[in-house]
């Protein structure tokens, strides 16, 4: 089946709902409408591979479920990638991360031995090798290098021991999950990230992942097959543990707070209320929200690999955008669900200068707040 | 015979630093294995610096010839497999440099001398000379033992050895009779290149001194270019400063920018994001300027300091150009 | 316009916590992660280009363990078009001098206009292969080659120097470059790159077929053997510079004169 097939581009009636739902394409030289002519005209993806664009997209895939013919725009993207990935013609920070992933299971190209130091002094379970589990956390690659991160899988540990949950870990087995990679194009390693993941969920023992990121919830739900395997994302699971009395707060986090929905749980997979649910049990917390959100959230730009390619567009970026009217609307903090949102909303706080007036916490920090675990 | 052999190293009429760092560990050698020290200077107008030379040395063997004028291993090679048969040194010393890497393996190879490069230190033990290198990107330190030899040769990691402590010696110039009989045409100099101005690649810069947030204002820019200019390096940034267009985008050290490697990296107000360490993790020497004595910077930097860039590097700036006579 | 890249396959330490062996001579393996010498890749990128622009062949050629087939493989998927493999457990404990010898035992069989090799490698970082080779072969030679240009009957190169400086020089071929980084942006290699190129075999040497005796290679055959590897000594984090702003100054002029950098 050849590019314009496998991509339904004869199907495409150029609407423009693709384009116009593009969270990048006002600052980006990408025109996502635009390039499906471009390939469909020149009978080959060849015609587009010089597009400077095709690194902005962020895959956030409004295009898709846009779509009124039921076609991919965002997949196109990740195609036109994919022939880039074959002649080796990537952007140098695209190859290290792929390159990092390859040798050491991580896009940060961090050792791998070093993958389980978030736990600090957490206790947690080895699967299989420390015993058996109902739940697996896959922790991700981000949560588990990246020092502003590495509390937050220590904080989930103590809530799910809290509340009971057996679960465990992969410890310096686990692997990227591979959802970037795929969408940067390298199908050949994300089969095999895929195929070492599974082989390892697998042994484990456990019957349900929960991820902390949305991205490894996206990829594991859709492009894994893991018949048998529940996979939620972390809020589903709280949110459920709090409607049943497993999780309650203490404390008090007198704060207005905006929840950002991040788009590989939100738009993509519809998870809007349990994140919220969560936020609104905890005492004190008084939830705002923004204009653009659930559906229509406003893309933050981190994901499709922008974290590891800068994207050519000017102007102000999205992250900055959300920091702004979060504060506009008199917001102290940006709730979000994702490593990523998280990474480029704080960005966006410090280069609008408000890192101080809009502080910006994953769930997971203020339902820690809540239940008093200071010293995580 | 008892000596220790030095090759002195000059480009554009100009002595190479590493000059007096070598001649000053040849000294301390020559008096530990009881030798003398004669330091080799071939090239063409070098009289000048023969003089300066001769004051530490022994001996100072100088050869003037046009095929010498510019740096060429091949003629130079020559001329010292000559020497070495002649005058039968001990030990032969050179930089482990742009010059020192194109002529001492093949001048090792071509007169059976061993050879170890790249050496930080080396000792004396009786009558052994241990010259220790680093390895794994300077995660490790190696003893090695050379194989037995009537003489050995070193390159010397520039910086190893302080130029100080030389002693004025004043051993008489003399004139190395050798004559040569190629033209060398199949390698020849044809001329430098100096770096071109304007575009910058931070990845091929030695020495760069980065900024970030802490910056506080464009406006404090021109000092830290001036820094970067005395140390012979470059400006770059961490994605807050090349987001504001600070600086353009291609000065970007991280993740989603560049990942540099240079000798020295001065970071200053960078708070050390996780994403922007691993673009220069890797650097030789880090110095890490920082209001926070908590930022992550401090974690990966070899030095620090805790206190506002702005108050501190006026008074760096101030030292260098001092140092520099500029 | 027939080229041989020669390299090496290294362990990758970047942020790894390197431990002493029980041999005291060598670093703990175990959980390290290998692939090629980032310098050779530089070199099989430019060698693929400039037979992308002149035709030829390149053969990649590597001595080291059974596994260093990995790197010639990576190099195959490159774009290289042959592959050579020296493994040979006597060779074991050769330095740079050694390794130079059972390379160009091994390359006097294969044609060649241009041999390239990394600068230098990321474990031993000794920069001496290369132009060791050179002699060895009797052909002329550039270290830290930044760029080349291939003409008539002769190659111009620019080699890299101190302080930004880079030198012009024109070298007749038969000739041998060590490629400093940079002189390129190598292209990446896919996992289905790899794949499809499973199937070309990769010409195994050992001593024997080089007609190399095993006083002419390992520790025997070596200018030097490591006698004993140590961590450099210890530092704890950041060594913070106090002091007032004039104090301070004067413990980074310090550090920039030891550093060559003043």
């Amino acid at each position: 089946m050849d590019f314009l097939e496998k991509h339904e581009l004869y199907a495409c009636l150029q609407c423009g709902k693709c384009t116009g739902g593009c969270p990048v394409s006002l600052r980006a030289p990408l025109n996502i409408r635009s390039l499906m002519r471009e390939v469909l005209m020149g009978g080959s993806p060849e015609v587009a591979l010089d597009c400077p664009g095709l690194w902005d997209c962020t895959t956030c895939a409004t295009c898709t479920l846009r779509c009124p013919r039921g076609l991919k725009p965002s997949e196109v993207i990740v195609g036109l990638r994919g022939e880039l990935v074959e002649q080796g013609n990537v952007p140098k920070t695209v190859i290290d991360a792929l390159e990092g992933t390859f040798k050491h299971g991580n896009p940060w190209g961090k050792p791998r031995q070093k993958r389980t130091e978030w736990k600090g002094d957490t206790a947690v379970k080895v699967l299989p090798e420390e015993g058996e589990a109902e739940w697996l956390y896959f922790i991700g690659c981000a949560a588990s290098y990246d020092p502003r991160l590495q509390r937050i899988p220590r904080i989930l540990c103590r809530v799910l021991e809290t509340a009971g949950v057996s679960f465990g870990i992969l410890g310096t087995k686990e692997s990227c999950c591979g959802n970037e990679i795929r969408r940067m194009g390298e199908t050949g390693l994300f089969e095999e990230l895929r195929e070492e993941n599974t082989k390892n969920f697998k042994a484990s023992g456990a019957k349900a992942i929960i991820t902390m990121s949305p991205h490894c919830f996206n990829t594991f739900s859709t492009e894994y097959e893991l018949e048998g395997f529940k996979v939620l994302h972390y809020t589903q699971l709280l949110a459920d543990l709090i409607k049943e009395g497993k999780i309650t707060f203490s404390k008090e986090v007198n704060k207005k707070v905006v929840y950002h929905d991040p788009c590989f749980l939100g738009k993509q997979h519809e998870v809007f209320d349990p994140p919220r649910e969560i936020l609104k049990a905890i005492p004190g917390l008084e939830l705002l929200e923004f204009d653009r959100s659930r559906e229509r959230s406003l893309c933050c730009e981190g994901g499709g690999g922008r974290m590891w390619a800068e994207g050519s567009g000017e102007g102000e970026r999205n992250s900055e955008i959300r920091v702004k009217d979060a504060h506009a609307m008199g917001a102290e903090i940006i709730a979000t669900a994702c490593p990523f949102c998280l990474l480029t909303l704080e960005d966006g706080a410090k280069t609008t200068g408000l890192e101080e007036q809009v502080l910006v916490r994953e769930v997971l920090e203020l339902v820690a707040e809540a239940m008093g675990f200071d010293d995580v | 015979m008892a000596e220790i052999l030095v090759l002195m190293e000059h480009r554009q009429g100009e002595m190479q630093d590493i000059n007096l760092e070598m001649l000053a560990k040849g000294q301390q050698l020559a008096e530990q294995t009881k030798k003398e020290l004669t330091a080799v200077l071939l090239g063409k107008g070098v009289a000048s610096m023969a003089d300066e030379i001769k004051r530490y040395c022994h001996h100072t063997l100088v050869m003037e010839d046009d095929l010498l004028a510019n740096f060429n291993s091949e003629p130079y090679q020559d001329v010292l497999s000559f020497l070495l048969k002649e005058r039968k040194p001990s030990l032969v010393l050179m930089g482990h440099t742009a010059f020192g890497m194109d002529l001492a393996p093949p001048l090792a190879t071509a007169t059976e001398t061993p050879l170890a490069t790249d050496c930080y230190e080396i000792e004396v033990k009786g009558d052994t000379i241990i010259p220790y290198r680093q390895m794994y990107a300077g995660k490790m330190c190696a003893e090695v033992h050379f194989k037995e030899a009537p003489c050995h040769m070193i390159t010397v990691r520039a910086g190893s050895f302080p130029a100080e402590g030389l002693k004025e010696i004043n051993g008489a110039v003399e004139q190395v009779s050798f004559q040569f009989d190629k033209d060398y045409a199949y390698k020849k100099f044809l001329q430098y290149v100096e770096a071109a101005v304007g575009d910058v690649d931070i990845t091929q810069a030695d020495v760069l001194v980065a900024v970030g947030r802490g910056i506080g204002d464009p406006e404090n820019l021109p000092m830290v270019e001036e820094l970067a200019k005395l140390l012979g390096g470059v400006v770059a940034c961490s994605r807050p400063v090349s987001d504001k267009n600070w600086l353009p985008k291609e000065r970007q050290v991280g993740t989603s920018g560049k990942t540099v490697k240079p000798k020295l990296y001065i970071a200053l107000g960078i708070s050390g994001a996780f994403q922007h360490i691993a673009g220069m993790k890797n650097a030789a020497t880090i110095i890490a300027v920082n209001k926070d004595a908590k930022a992550p910077i401090f974690s990966v930097a070899h030095y620090g300091i805790v206190d506002d860039l702005l108050k501190v590097v006026p008074g760096i700036v101030a030292k260098v150009r001092e140092r520099k006579g500029a | 316009m027939d080229i041989i890249v020669c390299i090496k396959r290294v362990p990758e330490v970047a942020e790894i916590d390197l431990q002493v062996d029980q041999t005291g001579k060598g670093i703990q393996e175990e959980g390290l992660v290998f692939a090629v010498n980032d310098w050779d890749n530089y070199a099989v990128e430019e060698a693929v280009r400039m037979k992308e622009k002149h035709g030829g062949k390149v053969t990649a050629i590597t001595v080291g363990s059974e596994e260093s087939e990995d790197v010639v493989r990576r190099a195959l998927a490159l774009g290289a078009d042959e592959a050579v493999v020296v493994t040979d457990p006597q060779a074991e404990g050769s330095d740079a001098y050694a390794i130079a010898k059972i390379l160009a035992a091994a390359i006097k069989d294969i044609p060649y206009d241009i041999i390239l090799t990394g600068a230098l490698a990321d474990d031993d970082g000794c920069a001496q292969v290369g132009a060791t080779l050179a002699e060895l072969l009797g052909i002329p030679h550039a270290t830290l080659v930044t760029a080349i240009e291939i003409e008539e009957k002769q190659v111009k190169v620019k080699r890299e120097l101190e302080g930004g400086l880079e030198e012009e020089l024109v070298v007749a071929t038969p000739a041998l470059f060590t490629i400093q980084s940079g002189i390129n942006e190598p292209r990446y290699v896919s996992i289905m790159g790899i794949r499809k190129v499973a199937k070309i075999e990769v010409a195994t040497r050992d001593l024997g077929a080089l007609g190399l005796s095993p006083d002419q290679v390992g520790s025997a055959g070596s200018f030097i053997t490591v006698e004993k590897i140590f961590p450099p000594p210890a530092g704890e984090g950041a060594q913070i510079l106090e002091g007032s702003p004039d104090e301070v100054a004067t413990k980074m002029m310090d550090i920039f004169q030891k550093g060559g950098v003043v």
